[in-house]
């Protein structure tokens, strides 16, 4: 368990070669998504979920076209095999296009159509509650993708019952699969449709770690009333410039050498 | 004895959930319809009112089964196998150990065909890795679900509403994969599953003379289904005949149809059903009796057959 913000920003970084990587090496993938959540994710699993125990808390990445986030943070732990991140979206390989639970059981759910995931995260809390545990489960939607019915399903059931082990983050990089959210269906006054869902709405900066670690950890001693949730202004694309708010680079089908070595550069300034 | 089989289902699920703590109910506001009304009184801790939102539903009972619970998700068939995408990505594609509950298949009464499930078994069966059964008496159903709260596995269960005049004893055994031969005929072979093995069992009684020319074979187990068992059983006769409350397209005369292309075994299946379209509203009584699938429907159409 690494508590230490500056320690955090070094794995970040070391977090998103790891997706450049994976990315450069399957040949195609969703980056732009992928580095948008990089620091929501790193201070989830390097804070607040041990895999040692069998007993852990649960990540739901219901985004699940993020995989190369995920993948990189599994390999930054030391969980995937010697250079098994260079198989992404390749035959045989546990690292598929979307994440898959039945290839990698590090994951608490294969997800990749999407809408699905905060259902998943409310079946882990209330599975934790009839057994006594006092678990937490946390849960990353894309912000295209509370477009889906099913999420608002799933607000619904989280706020009447108040489910306080449940913490959800809204991955806020204003852009979805083909256009903006603002060129797609900008909808409007999202705190006030989670504060009516019985939820609390917090809007941090979704790429600093002080801010995500503070939220996590008071989350974790169970200092909020209602269940959360944190809508994280990122960048898509982020720590790349070229790639940043780019949405041509939301997926890519292929990434050349020398803009695998431009991006790379990019990376490396921050370290 | 004459028990309709969703209160079979609703008891016998009472009763394993007294012996295996994993059992968990989930309702999608149709509990007492579904009759998971019992277990939600009996155990209040393992059994969750999602309301009408069975997407959520499924979600919620994969995240419980990933904790080893084996939640059984009840609704109407048509409602809840018309979540296609969750129950592919989600239970399937995760292999989640949930057992859907579909009640109210086939000609349902006067509701209509919104409330029918009339596809539900073609749906299922194109996901993969999930067993379909079919229970067809109220001790069938309970031998099923013997096997599936054990089983672990993605499951769908078809449950009718039909109040079935019981044909097995107690010694009856469901076998994963197998059917049961409820009765040997010289000439033609019957297959059905479900409430419509009780109306094929009258429909033969209806022969004067020739009732020896039917044989009679139940399918519980739609999925999977031992393909050997099958083509053993049909190969001694000469017509097969599929009766099913489902539409003809993707059920039970499909899977027989595919099962003999496959063997390359020569013989003409005849499929009875509901062929492309929406049952009517009505009594049950009315509608097996428009769409020939009451006893003296299915005699009318076995006599019909060239």
């Amino acid at each position: 368990m690494n508590n230490n913000p500056n320690e955090i920003k070094k794995i970040c970084v070391n977090v998103r070669k790891k997706i450049l990587e994976l990315i450069y090496y399957g040949q195609s993938g969703h980056i732009g998504p992928s580095l948008s959540i990089v620091e929501i994710l790193v201070n989830i699993y390097f804070n607040h979920i041990d895999f040692e125990n069998v007993n852990r808390n649960r990540l739901i990445l219901s985004k699940g076209h993020a995989a190369p986030a995920l993948y990189a943070i599994f390999d930054q732990l030391g969980l995937l095999k010697k250079d098994e991140i260079k198989t992404l979206r390749k035959l045989g390989s546990r690292l598929q296009g979307h994440p898959d639970k039945r290839k990698l059981d590090l994951l608490d759910a294969g997800t990749g159509a999407l809408g699905q995931g905060l259902s998943i995260a409310i079946g882990y809390s209330l599975g934790f509650k009839l057994k006594n545990l006092d678990n937490n489960v946390f849960c990353i939607l894309g912000d295209g993708e509370i477009q889906e019915g099913q999420i608002w399903e799933a607000a619904m059931y989280i706020g009447t019952h108040q489910l306080n082990n449940i913490i959800t983050f809204i991955d806020g990089n204003k852009f979805q699969n083909e256009y903006s959210i603002a060129e797609t269906l900008p909808v409007k006054n999202l705190r006030g449709k989670w504060e009516s869902f019985g939820f609390e709405y917090l809007e941090i900066n979704g790429h600093d770690n002080h801010e995500l670690h503070k939220i996590n950890q008071n989350f974790i001693l169970k200092k909020f009333n209602k269940p959360l949730l944190v809508y994280c202004n990122t960048v898509k694309g982020r720590g790349i410039p070229f790639m940043e708010n780019n949405n041509s680079y939301h997926h890519i089908k292929e990434m050349k050498e020398k803009d695998f070595n431009a991006a790379m550069k990019e990376v490396i300034k921050n370290d | 004895m004459i028990k309709s089989l969703r209160d079979a289902f609703g008891e016998k699920l009472v009763s394993e959930g007294e012996k295996i703590q994993n059992i968990l109910a989930i309702s999608c506001d149709l509990r007492n319809t579904c009759k998971l009304g019992s277990f939600f009184k009996k155990f209040p801790n393992r059994s969750f009112e999602i309301g009408i939102a069975e997407a959520n539903a499924i979600g919620i009972a994969a995240g419980l089964s990933f904790l080893g619970f084996r939640p059984f998700v009840a609704s109407f068939g048509s409602f809840i196998t018309g979540k296609n995408i969750e129950i592919r990505a989600t239970i399937s594609y995760n292999l989640a150990p949930v057992v859907i509950v579909g009640t109210h298949g086939g000609l349902i009464g006067a509701d209509g065909a919104t409330q029918a499930a009339l596809q539900d078994i073609a749906v299922m069966r194109s996901i993969p890795d999930i067993e379909i059964f079919q229970p067809c008496s109220p001790i069938d159903v309970e031998k099923v679900l013997e096997y599936v709260v054990r089983s672990n596995k993605p499951t769908y269960l078809r449950i009718g509403r039909n109040e079935i005049k019981e044909f097995f004893d107690h010694d009856h055994k469901f076998k994963i994969g197998l059917g049961n031969i409820i009765k040997n005929g010289s000439k033609n072979l019957i297959i059905s599953s479900g409430p419509m093995v009780r109306n094929c069992i009258d429909a033969i009684r209806h022969f004067d003379n020739n009732q020896g020319d039917y044989g009679l074979l139940n399918l519980t187990s739609l999925k999977p289904l031992n393909e050997n068992f099958l083509i053993n059983t049909i190969l001694p006769y000469d017509k097969v005949v599929v009766v099913e409350d489902h539409l003809i397209e993707g059920g039970i005369g499909s899977i027989v149809s595919e099962v003999i292309t496959k063997h390359g075994i020569n013989k003409t299946v005849y499929r009875h059903g509901l062929d492309n379209e929406f049952i009517e509203s009505d009594t049950p009584e009315k509608l097996a009796k428009k769409y020939k699938l009451d006893s003296f429907g299915i005699f009318e159409y076995l006599n019909g057959l060239p």
